[in-house]
Formats: structure tokens, sequence, C-alpha cells
């Protein structure tokens, strides 16, 4: 243990001594600082616009004037996507998703106004946030001090030297893992107190949310983990420092640039979404003519069974107003419509997360990438839980206004609802999904990422048991 | 004499280098996946568009078809969507629309595209509102990433190939020993890293260049070989830059492993860190202004415009005097009634966005003043721009789609205000888009900045390596 503890210190003296990890260290280190504050500005800015702009959106709803309460149900009201506090270490996807939703009568429609889409080109090699630093600087950091672990010590004769003072292989092995990894804390320890400090500040840390940062913290420093036992591993396998590091880079490469793109065309070609044009088409047919067993309501039918029900001949002398009750029924139709196609689209965007996650096989960095946001609240299926929420809030809304016109007027009558109607309206109140949910989604992420940790961890010690002497 | 020599042992070395090869057949490989996946987009977007004009000549024809059934005596077949009606022949059910056809190097290139709408359905009811709407479908999480294109591949990964082939020009032969011998030769050290760097500039230019046009002749981009030249111009001096930056690299007299550490460092720098501080810079120092009060103040107007209807008319007739003697004040007047509550809905919206559209210009053009930070955002900007994919392009469409619904709404506002009754003529008769392309001169005046800082980072890099390579002498 003791011959451990020596070698990770020595390790650590010499890196912390060492140009490179200085340099890479202190230029790291002020990245992440300039993410982590930047992105907490930006995301309590906003947050304060997201609530002006709901508080706004309620006030629209409220003082609309006396209204029939279909006109209200079409005039609707706006929901704006809220920011989960821990985004600020990882934007996600969020400027490629809409922010806000026009919850109106008769369609679900889709989140509009894009950030990204308002952004300048340059937008597309993406923003520095604190997860992009994690995901990719800090792995070059371990690859730039750890490529020479195992090949230099050979190169420079002091391996055959070590090993002759009867320290294991093994033990020379997690020494020198354990000196990286303390090196590599000088770093990473401090980043985090800041990350979780800001999060307090920024939003007096629930539960949930620091559950949500604990799980992200110990995802990044199995990120880290796994990278150190690979570095270690190609150095001790590589024929030479220079070999160690060539190929190290390539796998760099690969894992930040290469597989994330190939992967979007993997997913795009094995689970293909329709076309804009398809989507909004096949929608309106299926709302004019119905689509397998969804069928639109018969209004004559309808009729004939309130009349039979109340006993009377006409629909002016029924106790409801038909139009509340047609309407509604064809919100119903609409709603599986909605569920049906909205939901085989979402379907596919899972299917094709999936293909990102599982070509984590060949890049860790989609598997971390995939916690990352999801722990961030940033990731498409949580897009998709507020999606669900809103339009749960919609359909809540139009049986309100419906069975209101339906209730309290009769067939035929101008029927016109003021504000205390509209302030009967429960305003939308969004819960994020707990850890446990976000987990569930990501298993096949959470499996990759050990694979790659325990994977990098024996390759490491195999590869030191065979690596050559000199 | 000499230089051909070199030139001639240059390529016995390449042919004798296994892995030198192997990492050029690699990048041909990338080079030809790369077109496949922006060729196979391409045809997604045609097939979008055959569709879009397929379904609006089926709408043009069942409007006919429908009016004739009417002129013959039949009952329409429901009165809100009555086609001699003007606000529904002028409206959704009658709208034409207008295509963005892919930029002529589309397949070179995704940019802006799977990200900005392409085509729109003009209506009376066009406004600002209409430009919010999204583009293709699309998984964000895709979007987040970008696409596998050859713009990515010359933007992000051949500088790498430069760096692979560039970074020991020198340096190993003094390593090896074999500068001292070289240069006991008639030569200078400036002829022979000269000449070995142009050998290999030649090949990864010839690679770029040669993926680049065989792209373009694939998907008929030599219509425009203007822009093609365009591109080929900003590939050539993007890579230049990228040797130039490892031929001053290695006259810094340092070791080969320095050298690729500092190379990699640079690109690591220039094509990822900066323009990422550079969008995070944008965002904090010249934040876009929100579109969220572009919503508040649609919703406001058209609240208040409801409830002031009769006045909102009156105020537009002395707007256009020339519309007054048209209005009807029967029945059929609703439809001007509410004609003017949408005008004053859009004029108020459309103020918000003229004020917002001012930021976002605003906005863009300081953002655009930090390409000099980065060759690889200048290249970025070259490629999109020259491909047709950039947001120029998508600006300047929406410009014409501007213009048209203008030319759509005078079409048909007249017959609104008077109550007029449309017929199969009127659907024959309503204007049609065409896309006029945006004249080259205007790309090249656009591209002459970002090209000349490009040369001007090309020779910052290469001009100091040129004087330092005149200062090696061969003892190590």
């Amino acid at each position: 243990m003791t011959t451990i503890v020596r070698i990770a210190r020595k390790e650590l003296t010499d890196l912390v001594r060492d140009g490179r990890f200085r340099v890479g260290a202190a230029v790291i280190g002020s990245l992440l600082v300039v993410s982590l504050g930047a992105g907490w500005m930006q995301v309590r800015d906003a947050r304060a616009h997201l609530d002006a702009a709901q508080a706004t959106a309620r006030d629209h709803w409220e003082s609309q004037g006396e209204k029939n309460p279909h006109s209200a149900a079409h005039y609707g009201i706006y929901a704006f996507k809220p920011r989960l506090a821990l985004s600020f270490v990882d934007h996600g996807v969020d400027p490629y998703t809409g922010t806000s939703v026009w919850l109106e009568a008769h369609r679900q429609n889709d989140f509009l106004m894009r950030p990204a889409q308002d952004a300048s080109s340059a937008q597309r090699f993406g923003t520095l946030t604190a997860a992009g630093v994690l995901q990719h600087l800090v792995p070059l950091l371990i690859i730039l001090i750890a490529f020479g672990a195992m090949a230099g010590e050979r190169e420079q004769g002091t391996l055959r030297q070590l090993l002759a003072t009867g320290v294991g292989r093994r033990e020379l092995l997690a020494g020198k893992a354990l000196g990286i990894s303390a090196a590599l804390a000088l770093l990473v320890v401090p980043a985090a107190i800041l990350g979780a400090t800001a999060l307090l500040v920024g939003s007096g840390a629930t539960g949930s949310l620091a559950a949500r940062g604990a799980v992200l913290v110990v995802v990044y420093l199995a990120y880290f983990g796994a990278f150190i036992g690979l570095t270690l591993a190609v150095s001790a396998w590589a024929p030479s420092s220079r070999a160690a590091l060539v190929t190290l880079l390539g796998i760099w490469v690969v894992n930040g640039l290469v597989a994330p793109r190939v992967a979007v065309d993997l997913s795009s070609a094995l689970h293909p979404a329709p076309t804009a044009f398809e989507f909004s088409r096949t929608i309106d047919e299926q709302m004019a003519t119905g689509v397998r067993d969804i069928l639109p309501p018969d209004r004559e039918a309808i009729t004939q069974a309130l009349l039979t029900e109340h006993g009377v001949d006409q629909v002016e002398d029924l106790p409801v107003n038909l139009s509340g009750i047609t309407l509604q029924a064809s919100e119903e139709f609409g709603d599986r419509i909605f569920d049906l196609n909205y939901g085989q689209l979402w379907d596919t965007f899972e299917r094709q997360s999936r293909v990102h996650e599982t070509l984590a096989v060949a890049a860790p960095l989609l598997a971390v990438r995939a916690l990352s946001m999801g722990l961030a609240g940033t990731d498409v299926e949580q897009h998709r839980h507020f999606a669900a929420a809103a339009e749960t809030y919609r359909r809540d809304l139009m049986r309100q206004m419906n069975g209101d016109l339906a209730q309290n007027s009769r067939t035929g009558e101008q029927y016109l609802a003021g504000d205390e109607l509209w302030a009967s309206v429960p305003p939308l109140e969004y819960d994020a999904p707990e850890l446990a949910w976000v987990l569930g989604n990501r298993a096949l992420s959470i499996a990759m990422l050990l694979l790659w940790f325990l994977g990098a961890m024996v390759a490491a010690v195999l590869s030191v048991r065979r690596t050559r002497v000199a | 004499m000499a230089v051909r020599t070199i030139l001639g042992n240059e390529a016995r070395l390449l042919r004798a280098d296994p892995a030198l090869l192997a990492g050029l057949a690699l990048f041909g490989a990338v080079f030809a996946y790369a077109l496949l996946n922006g060729a196979a987009w391409v045809a997604r977007q045609n097939t979008t568009l055959e569709d879009v004009r397929a379904a609006e000549v089926e709408r043009s024809a069942a409007l006919e078809a429908e009016l004739a059934e009417i002129a013959a005596g039949a009952e329409p077949a429901s009165r809100f969507r009555d086609p001699r009606s003007p606000t529904v022949l002028g409206g959704n059910r009658g709208a034409r629309t207008a295509v963005l056809p892919p930029g002529p190097l589309a397949a070179l290139s995704v940019g802006q595209s799977d990200l900005r709408p392409y085509y729109y359905d003009v209506s009376i009811y066009t406004n600002e509102q209409t430009f919010l709407q999204n583009g293709e479908v699309e998984n964000p999480l895709n979007l987040m990433v970008g696409r596998f294109d050859l713009a990515f591949v010359l933007t992000y990964l051949l500088p790498l190939l430069v760096i692979a082939l560039g970074y020991s020009v020198l340096s190993a032969e003094r390593e090896q020993g074999t500068l001292a011998l070289t240069l006991s030769q008639p030569v200078t050290v400036r002829a022979v890293v000269g000449a070995r760097l142009l050998f290999r500039a030649s090949i990864v230019i010839g690679l770029g260049v040669g993926a680049s046009l065989v792209g373009a002749a694939v998907s008929g981009g030599f219509g425009t070989p203007g822009r093609v030249a365009l591109w080929c111009g900003a590939v050539v001096l993007y890579t230049l830059f990228w040797f130039g930056l490892s031929a001053w690299v290695n006259t810094l007299g340092r070791s080969s492993s320095w050298n690729a550490t500092a190379l990699v460092g640079a690109w690591l720098a220039l094509v990822v860190v900066v323009p990422a501080m550079v969008n995070i810079a944008a965002g904090l120092l010249h934040p876009l202004p929100s579109r969220v009060e572009m919503i508040s103040t649609a919703r406001e107007a058209s609240n208040e415009a409801v409830n002031s209807r009769s006045e909102l008319l009156a105020r537009y007739l002395e707007d256009h005097p020339e519309m007054a003697g048209a209005v009807v004040a029967d029945v059929a007047g609703t439809a001007a009634l509410s004609w003017a509550a949408t005008v004053e809905v859009d004029r108020r919206v459309a103020e918000v966005a003229a004020r917002y559209d001012e930021q976002l210009a605003q906005q863009h053009s300081i953002v655009r003043r930090y390409r000099i930070l980065s060759p690889a955002l200048l290249a970025q900007e070259l490629l999109n721009d020259a491909a047709g994919s950039g947001d120029v392009r998508f600006a300047d469409f929406d410009g014409q789609v501007r213009a048209f619904a203008e030319a759509w709404r005078a079409y048909f506002v007249p017959s609104i205000l008077s109550g007029g009754v449309m017929t199969s003529e009127a659907v024959a008769g309503r204007p049609v888009f065409t896309y006029r392309p945006e004249p080259f001169t205007g790309v090249v005046g656009r591209a002459t900045g970002p090209l000349l800082l490009l040369l001007l980072s090309a020779m910052l890099v290469t001009v100091p390596a040129i004087v330092g390579l005149g200062a090696v002498r061969g003892a190590a």
C-alpha cells in the first residue's frame, strides 16, 4: 500500500512541476470558471425572462374580457418552457428546442422560437459550457499528462529499475493512476465546489436538484476514470510514447468529433423522422377522415343520444348546450390523433437518442453527454416531458371551456363568459421529473459508462502485465 | 534542379510510408462519406419541395373544381370554406407556397438549412409571426451536434491532417541528424522545407479541392462556377494557413513532440475553444432580444383590436382613401371589419419585429467582428455562404417572401373590403412566387472581407516562417 502511495506522490510531484500540466490545468481551470459563471448568469436571466413571460401570458388570459368560452379557447394561452437551475452546467439541446408553445383549441402546436434560429451560424460551433470543457478538454489534459506514464518510463530505462526494486506491476499502475487522479483533483474539486455554490446561490437548491448534481459529479468522475485507465493502458501497450500519444489523440478525435456526428447520420438513417410537410399533412388528413379506429365524432348520434337521454324533441329544449358537447367530442377525437402522431414522432426521436447512446460503445463521450444533459434537465426526453405537461394542461383547459359552455348555456343561445371563468382556470404548474426517472431513461448510458470505466481498468491491468520492460 | 530532387524524394518517402498512405486513404474515405451525407440531405429537401409543390397544385385544382361546381349551381361544401370569399381564397385554403431551392452547393455544406424554414405557405394572414415557424422536423439532439458534411471535414479534420504532415518537417531532420547532411548539398533550408511543405500542401489541397469539385459536379453546382471558385479559394487559404503555422512552429527550433503539442493546442484553441468563447461572449455581452415581446404584443393587439374593429376600419380607410369607395356597409362589411383588425395586429407585430430585427442585425454584426479571432470561423462562414446554406441566403429568402405577401394582399384586399366574389379566373390570377437567386456580386462582396482576413491570417504565419527558415543553421 505504501508503495502505491509513494509512487502516487512521486507522480503527483512530477506532474505539478510539469509545464504541460500547469499550462493545461490553468487554461482548463479558467475556461471552467468562465463557463460556469457565464452559464449561471445566462440561466438566471433566462429564468427571470420566462417567469415574466409566463406572468404576462396569464395576465392576457385573465384580462381577455367577455367572450364565448370557445372564443377564449381559440384565444388560448402561451406556455413557456422552464429551465432547471442545473442547466447552467449543460445547455444541452435547449438552444435547438422551441421555448414556447401556444395552447389553443383544436390543435396541438409545436414549440416555437428556437434560440439557435436567431443566432448566427457561428453558434453551430457550440457554446462554451462547463459540460463541454469536462467532456472534451479534461480528457485531452489527461492524455497530455499521462501518455508517457508507462512508455516514458520504459524509454528512459527507469521502468526496469523500478520493477527491479520489487515494485509490482499492478502497484505501479495503481500508483500512477492515483497520482494522475490527485493532480486532476487539483482542477476538478475546486470546479465542483464552485459549481455547487453557484447552484445553491441560484436556486436555494432543493433536495432533488442536489441529488441530480451529486450524480452529475459521479458521472464525470467515472468518465475521467475511464480516460485515465485508457491512457495508461495505451501508454503501456504502445511501442513508444510517441505512438501512445498519436493513438490517444486519434481516440480523442473519434470520441469527441467523429462519433457524435456519425451518430447523427446513423440515427436518422435507421429511424427517419417524417419531414415537416409529411407530418402536418398526415395530421390534417387524419383530422378530416380519422384513421383506423379513431373516427371523427358523429354529431348526429351525439345529438340523438342527448335528445333521448333528456326526453326532448328539439336541441333548443336540452338543458345543455349541444355545441359544448360536440366541441369536446371533437377535441377528444383530435387528442387521439395528436397522441398517435406526436407519440410516433417523439418515439422516433427516442430511438434516435438510443442510437447515439449505443454508439457510446465506440465513444464514451456519447454516454456521458446523454447523462449530463439528462441530469441538467436539458435533453430531448425532458423537453418531451414538458411538452406532454403543456398538452395535458391544454386539454384540461379545453375541457373546462367546453364544459362551461355546455353546462351554463343552451343550444343556439348567445353566451358570454367573463373574468370569473378565466380566473378559475388553474395556472400551469410543472414539476421536472425526479432523478429516478432521468436515470431510468438513461440506463443504457449508465451501462455504457460503467462498461468503459471497468473496461479501461481491466485493459490497463492487462496491458501493464504484458508491457515490455525495455 | 534542387527543388525537383527534393520533390522526387518526397514522393518516394510518401510511397514508402504506409502510415501516411493509410492516413490519406482514410481521409479520402471520410470525404466520400461526407459527400454522400450531404447529397442525402439535399435529396431529402428536394423530395419535400416536390411534395410541397404537388400539394399546392392539388389545392389549386380543388379550388377551381369547387368554383366551377358552384358556378354550375352547387352549394359550397362549407360556409366557412367558401372559395368565393376572398378571405378564404386569399387565406390558408388558397395559399401559394414560396419555396427556397437548396443552395447551388448544398451537398457540400448543410449549414443552417436544417434549422431555417425553406418554404412558407403565403396567405393574406402571413405576418411577422409566420417567420417564427420552425424549419424541417429534426431531432434537437441531431441539430445540436450537426451533420457530417464536407464543410465539417474541411473545417475540423483537415487541419489535423495538415498538422500530421507538417509538424516535424524540419525538426525530424534535425532529430535524425540528417539536417546537416541535407544542407551539405547546394540547397537552402528554405528551399528544402518550402518544397517539402508545398508538396504536402498540394496533396492536401488536391484532396480537399478534388472532393469539393466532385461534390459540386455531382450536385450540379457547376451552374454557378463563381461559387465553386469561392469555395475552393476558401479551402486553399484555410489549408495554407495550417501549413504556414506548421512551418512557423518548426522554425522555433523545438523538438518534434513539442511542435506536435503546440500545433494540436493551436488547433484546439482556434477550431474548438475560440468559437465557443465567441459564442458565449456574444450571448453575454450582446444578448439577443427576447422574442417573447413579439407574442405579447400580438396578444395585446388582438385583444384590443377585436373590441375596436369599427374604429380600426375607419382609421384604415383614412390611411387608404383609395379603398373607401369600395367598402360596402352591409353584412359583407364584417369581413372588412375583421380585416381592419388583422391589419392592426400585423402592424403592431411588425413594429416589434422591426425593432427586434434591428437589434438582431446589430448583434450579428458585432459577432461577425469576432471572426477575426479564428480562421475556422472565417472558413465556416465562407463555405456556408459559397454553398448557399448560410444565414444571408435564408434572410434574403424571408425578405422575398415578405414582398410576395405584400403582392398577395394587394391582390385580395380590394375584394375583401368590397365584399367581392372570387371566381376560377381569380384562382388562376393569384400572384406566383418566383425565387430570385441573390446576384453573385452580392456573395463576392460579402466574401471579400473574410477571404482577405483568411489570406492575412495565412500570411501572418507564413511570413515569419519564411524569415525563420532563413535563419536555420544545420548544426543541431
